[in-house]
């Protein structure tokens, strides 16, 4: 919302030393957010007044003209397309530089081969209307070549734009009025006017006569419409606004239409309450009698539809509610007038309507209808009904100022039903000083509630605090409303910050997040990996090419891009872009990631009262790059035995036989310590190509609730004393069919006997010497006996027994060296 | 004998003429010299000779033998000396180390957990698909509440049985105030890192994707001077130095009163730029006393307790840390970016 400054000054003294910067800061610092501060002549920067020295046709167009113009330091070529133009006219040009009211850009360009140095404007061009007709000529009394176009309107005014999010709590700011208040209640001074209803004179003072026009208003649902108010006026002439009016419309970046129209919006600006003008012969029905109009406010009906302002057809249902007479809708209320009972230049009687409307009701309306309009932003925060009456009051007098002809033709409807609850609240100005932390003078919390407009009652030791119906709505009910008021006119920077003062507690260690921390330092230390941090969506694509299937995922009901709509249950497809979008920089790099997955299934959270939240867990993923997939592969099962190790985690990699389906090469479980922890994945060549991959990839994906546990049962490293004897080292090379995986034979060799303490391969190899379908795996076997010094006759009598176990279990031959 | 030990000597000192190097220097010392060496058995062979022979030569022996001593002394002197005349540039570099990275989210996470552990509040978790009961309900925003346009949601697919999204990617980390409260009661201090989400467009200011952390104390008669004095600590903490900060009203249902906590921009030095849209001030810290309703959702009787709450902007807070100008390289997982952390 925009916010003139010359029209917060009807309302309230700006010290004249203030400057439009500091105010404000100090509207930031107390009440609402100030996003920006412009100078309303920006608009038109760049915009000077030229003088058309000359109109030629363009040679190669017929609609088009070409202009020499004067704009005081040169004399440009400019080529227009209006039809108005001659010599000797002033007119607006747009020079090479200048941003218009709808964007536009102006550059120096050609037009059908003929130069063009900048643009002559018509009013829409410039936002001052919708006008397109023609180029604005400009009044040559006022009018000097070269003048900055700013100037000649008189555009002196100061813009501040006010963050919408900071007042979606405050319907009484949605006006200038309301936030002089506020500018009043931190600068410690006092609104100049307090406008108050001038409705039943305005109604007294009109002329009695038989022409008098009785509004009736039938409110159907009250809940929906607490109030309703409409007035009668006649005599009016449709015109273009005083200047006076456009220019205030124009600074808060509206434009002008008609006068009525204006006036209504003009009120809005100013008090914040929405107000619509009916053509009161399109509102009184063929059956009606000529003094009488009858409104009725009502829910749509089934199938219902209007054609609102904006051209649109829209198709209405029971939820919502409208303005009609008894043949049809007129408007939706609270969001948008109908198109048939729309202000038009014939218009000679209104309607001006001032209701209120419930906040939820017109939001849905509007959220269904897609259509958000300044009338129903406001309607949304909770109106006070109170001011209907007030903005009526203005519209009338407005009306009547600016068309001389109008009068009002009848009293006014006033159909109301609400209850305000404007308390009193009962402070205790004790809690108000601890909770606030330091203590206040009394004397300053009452002056700064009673200049917003609240009533005080002081007590000994509390407050009796009456809510102005403007902030009773919704806004201030509790005492903790009460304490927000003080402390921001107070200044919180004016508050003295001091440290709780509570029992000294260790805190609860969150175990889990402990053990995350390890994992993330051990894995980004030795192992040489970068964290990764990965968008918890994937997309469908993504996973069609990993042939994985979607179809038991998440998906998000309204997804920004088409390649994140479905929720990950797995880290590796978004690290293996990771992978696909470094590789071409890097030779041998990996990541690391530890992250949440989403699954369909119900989960051990509650979601409310009864049901739960979909299972979620975190996971960890490791991803390599590497020039060839035996480096990768064994690199990566180097780290998850490293950074299991550091957790006294045992770990073996088994064979698994039932793949997923899109894993198709060297996939194995991860065991830590006898539990299965996760899985490793090699995508493999065909894979790899065909996902753009120019690097042998290897992955794992470990389940952090199993890794968890893992670590639990763990337990402490214990110390172990260094040998008292010395070991005896043999290395031992079976060649053994290629079927036969290594955790057998190095299971079967560690079990056979106990000097056996540790058994390590060191090679293996496979090649035509060998035989087909052999391979040979070479071991250092370790025997250590605690007691004793081995003697090599003890070694060698189990060594033997070995080798003819391994014979006869695996057919396994010693292989010489 | 005699000739023995000069041929031998002889023998010794043309190989020691030779060498250049202080490993063959070693070799040969041992070689001759040492325990086992030639020439210690030689002299060691002198014992069985009878007294004469031992008196002749042996004192030849001892002259020899100190004479190889000081040669081999002084050739030893010489290779050391050239050495250290051939000094290597010791402005070279080291070797280089291969390191992993965290990522800067973390490590200023931890930097916060750390912090917040120490001052005895307890680090939370919650999950990242939350219930529209949790995310908003239960933070005193009900459904049509002006205040969800200020929050673009993630709803996911899957309607409950009055047919209504009421599940969503949390768009903030304050449901853990809730869920914490209900865990734990009070008295309570915790903080919640997390991930949260709102649907907006990416470009180099905004994601869909970012990192808060909640803070959330309750106590009997904690303040708005308490919820100050904390977010300046954190503040300090993290930038090491004292941060010039601004405190303005904020509206967040949850709490009341709101405030937020703005920070001179670390980029322009407060000067403005496009990371503070030209205001010289981020916000980064919108905070609160805990709204009765809330402590009601969370079973705590807010005539007994009050307390604050606070919802770090994390992400920013990284980006201003290290000067970061563009957040999308949060979520890139480009190893240029990583690697440098």
């Amino acid at each position: 919302m925009y916010l003139s400054l010359n029209w917060l000054k009807d309302f309230v003294d700006i010290p004249k030393k203030m400057t439009p910067e500091e105010l404000g800061l100090r509207l930031t610092m107390h009440t609402v957010e100030i996003e920006g501060i412009k100078k309303e002549a920006d608009k038109y920067d760049k915009v000077v007044v030229g003088k058309i020295l000359e109109v030629k046709k363009h040679p190669n167009a017929d609609r088009l003209r070409l202009a020499k113009v004067n704009v005081g330091s040169a004399v440009l070529d400019i080529v227009c397309g209006a039809p108005n133009i001659s010599s000797g006219q002033l007119a607006p040009v747009a020079l090479p530089g200048a941003v218009l009211s709808n964007g536009m850009e102006i550059r120096e360009a050609e037009v059908r081969g003929e130069k063009s140095q900048g643009m002559l404007c018509a009013e829409d061009e410039l936002g001052l209307s919708d006008d397109h007709s023609a180029i604005l000529i400009l009044d040559k009394k006022k009018a000097k070549v070269g003048m900055n176009f700013a100037d000649y309107l008189g555009a002196k005014d100061i813009v501040l734009e006010v963050d919408n999010k900071s007042i979606t709590h405050r319907p009484d700011l949605w006006c200038h009025y309301g936030l002089a208040r506020e500018i009043a209640a931190f600068l410690g001074t006092h609104l100049k006017v307090v406008l108050q209803s001038n409705l039943e004179n305005l109604a007294a003072g009109r002329e009695a006569d038989s022409k008098a026009i009785g509004i009736k208003v039938k409110v159907e649902d009250t809940k929906l419409c607490p109030r309703y108010m409409a007035l009668p006026m006649t005599g009016i002439k449709i015109e273009k606004s005083p200047k006076w009016l456009e220019d205030r419309l124009l600074a808060v970046g509206l434009r002008p239409i008609s006068n009525i129209v204006d006036v209504t919006n003009y009120v809005m600006l100013e008090l914040g309450q929405p107000m619509h003008a009916f053509d009161i012969n399109q509102v009184r029905s063929a059956k009606s009698e000529k003094s009488e109009c009858q409104i009725i406010v009502r829910r749509a009906k089934p199938n219902e539809t209007i054609e609102t302002l904006d051209g649109e057809e829209r198709k209405l249902d029971e939820s919502m509610l409208v303005i009609a007479n008894d043949e049809r809708a007129l408007a939706v209320a609270g969001v948008m007038g109908g198109a048939n009972s729309e202000i038009n230049s014939e218009t000679t009687a209104i309607v001006l309507e001032s209701a209120n409307f419930d906040p939820v009701s017109v939001r849905k309306t509007g959220a269904k209808l897609g259509l958000r309009t300044e009338s129903s932003m406001r309607y949304e925060k909770s109106l006070d009904p109170n001011l209907c009456a007030l903005a009526l009051s203005r519209a009338a007098e407005y009306i009547k100022m600016i068309c001389p002809t109008a009068k009002v033709a009848g009293d006014f409807a006033d159909m109301c039903d609400f209850t305000l609850n404007q308390g009193p609240i009962t402070v205790d100005l004790r809690w108000l000083n601890r909770r606030l932390g330091e203590k206040i003078e009394t004397r300053k919390i009452v002056k700064i509630l009673e200049s917003l407009g609240f009533g005080v009652e002081k007590s000994e030791h509390a407050l009796q605090i009456t809510v102005p119906s403007w902030r009773a709505t919704k806004d201030i009910s509790i005492a903790e409303d009460i304490l927000e008021e003080v402390a921001r006119i107070y200044g919180y920077d004016n508050l003295v910050p001091a440290m709780p003062k509570v029992e000294m507690r260790p805190p609860e260690v969150n175990a889990e997040r402990a053990v995350e921390r390890q994992i993330k330092n051990i894995l980004s230390g030795a192992p040489g990996l970068a964290e990764s941090y990965n968008y918890s969506f994937v997309g469908e694509d993504q996973l069609g090419k990993l042939n994985i299937s979607q179809a038991s995922f998440l998906s998000l009901a309204n997804p920004i891009v088409a390649h994140q709509t479905l929720l990950r249950q797995s880290l590796l497809p978004n690290l293996i872009n990771n992978i696909r979008t470094n590789q071409a920089r890097f030779d041998a790099f990996g990541f690391f990631e530890l992250g949440s997955v989403y699954f369909d299934i119900e989960g051990n959270l509650k979601k409310n009262n009864s049901e739960f939240l979909p299972y979620q867990e975190k996971h960890l993923g490791i991803i390599l790059a590497d020039s060839d997939q035996e480096k990768s592969s064994a690199k990566i099962k180097g780290i998850l035995e490293y950074f299991l190790g550091r957790f006294n985690i045992r770990v073996d990699f088994r064979v698994v036989e039932n793949k997923d389906n899109w894993e198709t090469s060297a996939v194995g479980e991860i065991y830590g310590n006898g539990e299965l922890l996760g899985r490793l994945v090699g995508l493999g060549a065909k894979l790899e190509r065909s996902l753009g991959l120019k690097k042998s990839v290897a992955a794992a994906e470990l389940k952090l609730p199993a890794l968890l546990q893992a670590i639990a049962t763990a337990g402490t490293r214990r110390y172990c004393q260094p040998d008292r004897f010395p070991a005896a080292e043999r290395d031992l090379a079976f060649v053994i069919n290629r079927k036969i995986s290594y955790n057998e034979i190095k299971t079967e060799i560690a079990g056979f006997n106990s000097l056996i303490r540790s058994v390590e391969v060191f090679d293996v190899f496979e090649g035509e010497a060998l035989g087909k379908d052999k391979k040979s795996l070479a071991f250092h076997v370790e025997y250590y006996n605690p007691e004793k010094t081995l003697t090599s006759e003890e070694v060698d009598r189990v060594q033997v027994a070995l080798v003819q176990a391994m014979a006869e279990k695996f057919g396994a031959k010693l292989r010489d060296f | 004998m005699q000739e023995q030990l000069l041929k031998l000597k002889q023998a010794i000192l043309d190989q020691l003429g030779r060498i250049k190097d202080i490993n063959l220097w070693r070799e040969l010392e041992t070689k001759y010299m040492g325990r086992k060496g030639e020439f210690t058995e030689f002299l060691r062979g002198l014992a069985s000779l009878s007294d004469e022979d031992k008196r002749t030569i042996g004192r030849l022996a001892n002259e020899t033998k100190k004479e190889l001593e000081g040669k081999f002394a002084e050739v030893r002197s010489i290779i050391e000396g050239v050495a250290e005349a051939r000094e290597a540039d010791i402005t070279l570099p080291g070797a280089k180390m291969d390191g992993g990275h965290l990522h800067p989210l973390t490590i200023v996470q931890n930097e916060l957990e750390d912090l917040f552990s120490s001052m005895g509040f307890m680090i939370l978790d919650g999950p990242e698909l939350e219930s529209d009961f949790y995310n908003f309900e239960a933070l005193n925003i009900p459904k049509f509440h002006p205040a969800r346009d200020m929050q673009d949601t993630f709803y996911v697919d899957k309607k409950n049985k009055e047919g209504e999204y009421d599940l969503v990617m949390r768009t903030q980390t304050s449901p853990v105030q809730v869920r914490g409260m209900l865990k734990y009661g009070a008295p309570l201090r915790c903080v919640a890192p997390g991930r949260t989400f709102r649907s907006e467009n990416i470009d180099a200011g905004h994601d869909h994707t970012f990192y808060q952390m909640e803070g959330l104390m309750i106590d009997k008669d904690i303040s708005l001077a308490n919820l100050i004095a904390i977010m300046r600590e954190l503040l300090n903490s993290i930038f090491k130095r004292k941060v010039n900060t601004r405190i303005r009203p904020g509206y967040f249902p949850f709490v009341e009163p709101g405030i937020e906590l703005d920070f001179e921009c670390a980029i322009c030095g407060g000067k403005g730029c496009p990371t503070c849209k030209h205001s010289g001030w981020v916000e980064l810290l919108p905070a609160g006393m805990v709204h009765p309703n809330v402590l009601r959702y969370g079973g705590i009787d807010p005539n007994i307790y009050s307390g604050f709450a606070f919802g770090l902007g994390l992400t920013r807070l990284v980006m201003m840390k290290y000067g970061i100008d563009d957040i999308r390289l949060m979520n890139s997982g480009d190893f240029r970016f990583l690697k440098q952390f």
